[in-house]
């Protein structure tokens, strides 16, 4: 893991941590807040993407998926981002299905470095967990402040599994 | 390359080169040791740590990748790896930043190797073993850069092997728990990042060993090439570089008065020419032991395999004063001074990949206190020649 990335990991897990807090103390305005964490996170994530392949990436052969990707990126965040008006429930569904993508690239990732022998059991319990705890937040979709509570710990567990990534050194194949 | 061309191929071309068996002995050991001298093993022999001519896989774990993480990366493996073939190319369209990078693509016959080999001229086995080592990679790893960077060190898969003119498709992998396998053409690489800055694009990481195996040739599309394909033919690169440091070295024991560029010592060769290909071209991870029966033959003398402490006793024991006068001590000043070149060279071509190269005429002494080695040194031998001229 690059410092740069090190340092995104981190402050992902900050505002993990305190859309968790927020959407514990006040559900109704947490999950709005959560809404505009994420869109503004997928914007500024897609627009970076976008400046790389135009200063960088576009002189790189299939350099051109990164424009692609940015762009694609960008339009998921402007789409989150006119979503925080919907009613509460539709923005936790939403949010719901996006912690369960979340887990399922985890998932994906562990066993990709499984393959590898790279680090792989902490993105599969992370992963794992993430899936686990959208189901359950399906399963009570009708009551909100159960499904506020358990989307609200989720996130906390996330900060905290992001914290533990952030600092520990990581696995590669190196050729020398 | 690897211990078999650096080492063994090292000695063979010293020896034909002119040196004695003693002498060459000391050059391929220099030669060698840049792949091993981390800063890991500079810390057990309490030596400036700025000499370090390669980085480890745990030290490269935790490598910071930002600014100044980056130079010291850069300036360690662009100076011994990785030479820059060209700090001025040019490409239309292009950033800074991306020059800046583009610029770093190792290459042979570049203005770098001429300045490198003309840096030992005069210096002991160590600095001649430094140079051979940078001046074999250049036509190793030619067509990557000595910096992280996906934009340029990145392959994909169009990637083939060469056999009797057919192309077979080279199979990545990740999974170091297993060899290479030249039969079924399996090697291991590293992963793709599309981060531009990770370690996993530093050098041909992302080509695995290729470029290290002497029997191989392949093509494949670099990143920065365009889309079109390169072909890259080790046995003939090899052969190249060969005759390349044979070449350097007698120009560095004073038969040729200047080293030129793309100059090779093809009739002192010529001699061994099929036994050499024979070695290069057989198919095979190591060829230490071809070219180890090789080189004992040339001399009539037993070659020792590489012994990593063969000289740290003697750097340990000897006194602060007496250090820089024992083997790994004059290796320890021609690596600080090798890496202060390229530095140099780089951040002069107005690209601060490597970090900051100052000019001590202008600006007094700055920067790391490992380099004021050199400095001292500078001092001491002006100081001698005024004496000397003085003395006539």
């Amino acid at each position: 893991m690059s410092m740069l990335q090190r340092i995104s990991n981190f402050i992902s897990g900050l505002l993990s941590l305190l859309s968790g807090i927020v959407i514990l103390l006040v559900p109704e305005l947490g999950f709005r807040f959560a809404m505009l964490i994420l869109g503004f996170s997928l914007l500024i994530s897609g627009l970076r993407t976008v400046i790389f392949f135009f200063r960088m990436a576009r002189h790189m052969v299939g350099g051109r998926s990164m424009l692609y990707y940015g762009v694609i990126t960008m339009d998921f965040g402007v789409f989150t981002l006119t979503l925080t008006d919907m009613p509460r429930l539709y923005l936790a569904v939403y949010l719901v299905g996006v912690y369960a993508f979340s887990g399922v690239i985890d998932i994906m990732r562990s066993l990709e470095a499984r393959s590898y022998e790279g680090s792989w059991r902490m993105n599969l319990l992370h992963g794992s967990a993430n899936v686990a705890l959208a189901i359950l937040c399906l399963v009570f979709v009708r009551s909100a402040n159960v499904l506020a509570f358990i989307y609200g710990a989720g996130l906390i567990y996330s900060a905290i599994v992001r914290f533990i990534k952030t600092f520990r050194r990581t696995a590669v194949v190196y050729i020398q | 390359m690897q211990e078999d061309f650096h080492y063994y191929a090292t000695y063979c071309a010293a020896y034909l080169a002119g040196y004695s068996h003693e002498e060459s002995m000391d050059i391929c050991y220099g030669a060698q040791l840049v792949d091993l001298c981390s800063r890991t093993f500079l810390k057990k022999l309490r030596a400036p740590l700025s000499a370090a001519t390669t980085q480890l896989q745990l030290e490269l774990m935790d490598a910071p990748t930002d600014r100044v993480g980056l130079q010291d990366i850069t300036r360690i493996w662009a100076s011994f790896h990785f030479l820059p073939y060209d700090l001025y190319a040019e490409k239309k369209h292009c950033s800074k930043r991306y020059l800046d990078k583009y610029r770093l693509i190792c290459n042979s016959n570049g203005a770098l190797v001429k300045d490198t080999v003309m840096l030992a001229k005069d210096r002991d086995p160590g600095a001649v073993g430094i140079a051979m080592h940078v001046l074999a990679d250049t036509w190793a790893h030619k067509y990557f850069a000595g910096t992280p960077s996906l934009v340029i060190n990145n392959t994909n898969y169009y990637f083939f092997e060469l056999l009797a003119g057919r192309g077979r498709q080279i199979k990545f992998r990740h999974n170091a728990s297993a060899p290479d396998d030249p039969d079924i053409g399996s090697y291991i690489s590293t992963i793709y990042q599309n981060n531009e800055n990770s370690i996993m694009n530093l050098g041909h990481g992302r080509a695995g060993h290729l470029p290290d195996y002497s029997y191989i040739r392949y093509m494949y599309l670099p990143a920065w090439g365009d889309y079109s394909e390169v072909v890259k033919d080790n046995p003939s690169d090899y052969y190249h570089a060969f005759c390349q440091m044979i070449y350097a070295m007698q120009y560095l024991r004073g038969e040729h008065d200047e080293f030129e560029l793309d100059r090779y010592a093809w009739d002192t060769a010529e001699p061994y020419k099929v036994e050499i290909q024979g070695i290069i071209e057989k198919r095979r991870l190591d060829a230490s032991g071809d070219w180890r029966a090789f080189g004992q033959r040339l001399s009539g003398k037993k070659l020792e395999p590489f012994e990593l402490n063969k000289y740290t006793g003697e750097y340990i024991k000897a006194d602060a004063a007496q250090r820089d006068d024992t083997y790994l001590g004059r290796f320890i000043i021609a690596a600080l001074r090798q890496k202060s070149m390229v530095t140099n060279k780089i951040y002069t071509s107005k690209n601060k990949l490597a970090g900051f190269s100052v000019d001590y005429n202008k600006r007094g002494f700055k920067g790391i206190k490992d380099f004021r080695k050199l400095l001292d040194i500078r001092i001491e031998e002006v100081s001698s020649d005024v004496d000397a001229s003085e003395d006539i």
